[in-house]
């Protein structure tokens, strides 16, 4: 990869917000990218501290640095619970821009196409970001513009797009978190719950033994992307249940919620068709930040699914 | 590091769970302090095992190991000025049992105080040290630290709810200090040691702690004085008068108007507020406890007396002091909050004065400072604003903590209530301590005689914060 001197044209005008950060690392607590892996160099502080360090010319850039940097899912909940009002995203595409514009290409969480694209252009035209574009006969992502929403791999009919790098939200990751908990003895539920949600469950800890646990939240980047085979799989691993957390009505900016209602009601068809109870699969809209309120949705959810009793005893 | 002994580490915990980038390193290297420095290699165990060949090893090759949690630390605690291998502690992060009927629970050092509060919520109880960077902060950087919070006044500091633990020394091997009971006189209390040893003595691989039940009544007030003496006399007397407050905390007149500038709270811009809180099992006891204080703070001039045990109310009085830090750091654009003079503690009848001199001592020196905490305990937290690209301003950073560090003795208050000694307050524990240096130097070296664990702290560190480190800020 070819690349020029790096040059801060667009991070420049940072420097004293960089400054105003504290440091205190209240931002990696709910960072998606973060709790995958759980490095501190992929949490939202350590992206400022990197910018800070390529600014004062105490690190060199490098393709790791881009990369890191490139790796976030925009949901913001860094900027909301930052100390001292550090405009991380904002800071984050600058980063971006500027290895761009050095030569740089890391794609990071943005997303890619692959051949099987039949250049429908559904995605160009969705992108909230105007990220995708027609160029040169193919459909190419503008990785600074792209703010890794996912609406393009969600809305793509062939299943041609797909996350770079999706640090454990994408459907094999899911898939294979509901596998890994279903074979544990007392697994009876799968919660997905959204990750612009504060969702009631330990944030950065395990519970050892972890098989006492009835049901596991698996986080996703919004109930919109679960696609109906997905929420299926706990059932087809005799799950007795399925419960999915999305925002309310008109808090999604992208509509996630509405499709996420729409996969729900067809599968709850589904299951009533097939003589099921079709409240083993329910939907529940909870508001930013109501922790209380979703703990109380999910023990409603179990103890109902309780009375229900397992699948296949039926 | 040679690129043998980084083989011998990705040997013991697996290739992925060790970093070399100068990107990790730089990351690493630095926590909420002014301090930065870079360690050799970032290594993350997932088992005592691992932990134990890690330091047989290190301790082998002389290399410095420096025990990370979140990193959360505002002295430097983590910042390895010696290079060597972080050890990052965030993968061991287990709840391994909480055992509601000998009221103790047992956990890894990663796990995060907020899930461990979160775990304990069914059974009823909680762990009352909690610091108020809870929500990151790990278990065995609370241990490390001796962390406490606003409930410390009636529930004590991370000490008081150790029971017991399970160490890796230096050499590798393992040892099970204190006990699983509420009470233990077998001989020395070593637990007890290593909490508020900052990483110096031993890894901790398991932590014994205790907890005690969530009260049923929770009543927040708050108290307005005109003048920071009274608020400090209302202080020294709730104190003395036999209530407990489950929280007593001081915000002066530099934070409310912080406080004020940047989000319109519409606090009254008085020399102080007061906020005290009672808790208890019955409301009739709480009722007792808030009458008492409010009358205390009567009798000093405070005004504008509320209490509230609605839990929106009482968030809502709270809110001024939970967002002090972001108004601190959006007071003004050139000035940064910086984390020095952070903490120390002085007797309740010295809070007032201990205010003023920080208040006179910042504008002699040119700089902005503010007073708060959690007096109840008499821990006093101020905050620098200053302009860190100036050197000036750090000149005049390091007289201002120096003077402020030699009232704290004058009035036998001691360098740190919670946050604890690192780097930056090395040189006023050193003299407030000068005649048990010797005892402590002992005490390090015969648990770690190759010094490899977190070097150049506390006793070891350098004597002058500002050069002793890289400072994390770009100093024209
Ligand atoms: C915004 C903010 C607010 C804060 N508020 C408070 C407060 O109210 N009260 C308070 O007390 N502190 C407070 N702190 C300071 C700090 O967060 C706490 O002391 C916290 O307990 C540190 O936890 P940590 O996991 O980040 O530890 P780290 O910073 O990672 O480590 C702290 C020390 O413990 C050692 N250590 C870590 N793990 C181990 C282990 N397994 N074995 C042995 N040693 C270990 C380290 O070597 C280091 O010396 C605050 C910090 C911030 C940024
Ligand atoms: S929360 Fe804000 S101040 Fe704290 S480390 Fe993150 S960016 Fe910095």
């Amino acid at each position: 990869m070819e690349t020029r001197p790096f040059e801060t044209k667009h991070l420049d005008k940072w420097r004293s917000n960089l400054d105003s950060c504290i440091r205190c690392g209240y931002c990696y607590e709910h960072c998606p990218v973060f709790k995958d892996t759980r490095w501190e160099s992929n949490a939202p502080r350590a992206k400022m501290i990197m910018v800070y360090g390529l600014l004062a010319g105490k690190l060199e850039p490098s393709t790791y640095i881009s990369d890191k940097l490139s790796s976030c899912f925009y949901c913001g909940r860094c900027n909301a619970a930052c100390s001292s009002g550090v405009p991380l995203t904002d800071i984050i595409t600058d980063a971006k821009r500027d290895f761009q514009g050095t030569g740089f290409e890391t794609p990071g969480t943005t997303t890619g196409t692959n051949t099987d694209c039949a250049l429908c252009l559904a995605c160009a035209r969705a992108c909230p970001h105007e990220a995708r574009d027609f160029i040169n006969g193919k459909i190419v992502t503008d990785t600074v513009k792209c703010q890794s929403c996912g609406i393009c791999v969600d809305i793509c009919p062939n299943q041609a797009v797909a996350t770079n790098l999706s640090y454990g939200t994408d459907r094999s990751s899911l898939n294979r978190e509901i596998s890994t908990f279903l074979e544990q003895e007392t697994a009876k539920a799968i919660v997905f719950g959204c990750n612009w949600s504060y969702y009631p469950d330990l944030q950065s800890s395990v519970m050892d033994p972890a098989e006492e646990l009835e049901y596991k939240i698996l986080i996703n980047m919004c109930g919109g992307r679960l696609e109906k085979p997905l929420l299926l799989e706990p059932l087809l691993q005799n799950a007795w249940g399925v419960l999915v957390a999305c925002c309310p009505d008109g808090d999604c900016e992208h509509d996630g919620n509405l499709k996420a209602k729409i996969h729900v009601a067809g599968l709850r068809e589904l299951l009533k068709e097939m003589d099921i109870e079709e409240d083993r699969i329910q939907l529940v809209q909870v508001a930013h930040g109501d922790k209380t309120g979703f703990q109380a949705a999910i023990d409603t959810f179990m103890e109902n699914l309780n009375k229900l009793g397992p699948l296949n005893h039926r | 590091m040679e690129k043998n002994d980084l083989l011998r580490l990705k040997n013991i915990v697996g290739k992925k769970n060790v970093k070399t980038d100068p990107a990790d390193l730089y990351v690493y290297g630095s926590d909420s302090s002014v301090h930065s420095a870079r360690s050799w290699a970032v290594v993350r165990p997932e088992n005592t095992g691992q932990v134990q060949e890690i330091m047989a090893f290190a301790n082998k090759e002389k290399i410095p190991v420096v025990t990370r949690g979140a990193g959360s630390g505002m002295c430097g605690q983590t910042v390895p000025v010696r290079g060597g291998i972080t050890l990052d502690m965030k993968r061991m992060n287990k709840i391994l049992e909480i055992n509601p009927s000998d009221v103790f629970c047992r956990v890894q050092p990663g796990v995060v105080d907020d899930d461990l509060n979160h775990a304990l919520k069914p059974f009823g109880v909680f762990y009352p040290p909690t610091p108020a960077s809870s929500r990151i902060a790990t278990i065995g950087g609370e241990i490390g630290n001796n962390a406490s919070g606003v409930r410390s006044v009636k529930y004590g500091a991370t000490r008081d709810s150790v029971l017991g633990m399970k160490v890796v020394l230096p050499d590798g091997s393992l040892v099970t200090l204190g006990a699983r009971t509420r009470v233990e006189a077998t001989g020395y209390q070593l637990h007890k040691l290593i909490v508020g040893s900052e990483g110096t003595l031993g890894v901790v691989v398991e932590a014994t702690l205790s907890f005690v039940p969530i009260p049923k009544f929770r009543c927040l007030g708050m108290a307005n004085f005109d003048r920071l003496e009274d608020a400090g006399a209302a202080i020294a007397d709730i104190m003395a008068s036999g209530v407990v407050p489950s929280m007593l905390e001081l915000v002066d007149s530099v934070a409310i108007k912080a406080v004020n500038k940047t989000m319109d709270l519409g606090l009254p811009e008085v020399e102080a507020v007061l906020l005290y809180e009672a808790d208890a099992m019955v409301k009739e006891a709480v009722d007792h406890e808030i009458s008492a204080m409010q009358e205390v703070c009567k009798n000093h001039g405070g005004t504008g007396l509320t209490s509230s045990f609605d839990p929106k109310e009482r968030a809502r009085i709270f809110l001024g002091r939970k967002k002090l830090f972001p108004a601190l750091s959006k007071f003004s654009d050139i000035l940064s909050s910086t984390s020095l003079a952070d903490d120390m503690a002085v007797p309740y009848s010295k809070m007032a004065e201990t205010a003023r001199t920080i208040h006179e001592i910042a504008e002699r020196n040119n700089i902005i400072m503010t007073a708060y905490g959690h007096c109840g305990s008499g821990c006093m937290h101020t905050k620098i604003l200053m302009e860190p690209t100036r050197q000036d301003q750090w000149e005049s950073a390091r007289k201002a903590v120096a003077e402020i560090y030699d009232y704290v003795r004058s009035v036998k208050g001691t360098t740190s209530a919670e946050h604890g000694i690192g780097i930056s307050k090395a040189s006023a524990f050193k003299a407030e301590k000068s005649d048990s240096l010797d005892l402590m130097r002992n005490i390090k070296k015969a648990f770690d005689p190759n010094n490899i664990l977190n070097p150049g702290k506390l006793m070891d560190a350098h004597e002058d914060w500002v050069t002793a480190t890289d400072l994390r800020y770009t100093v024209a």
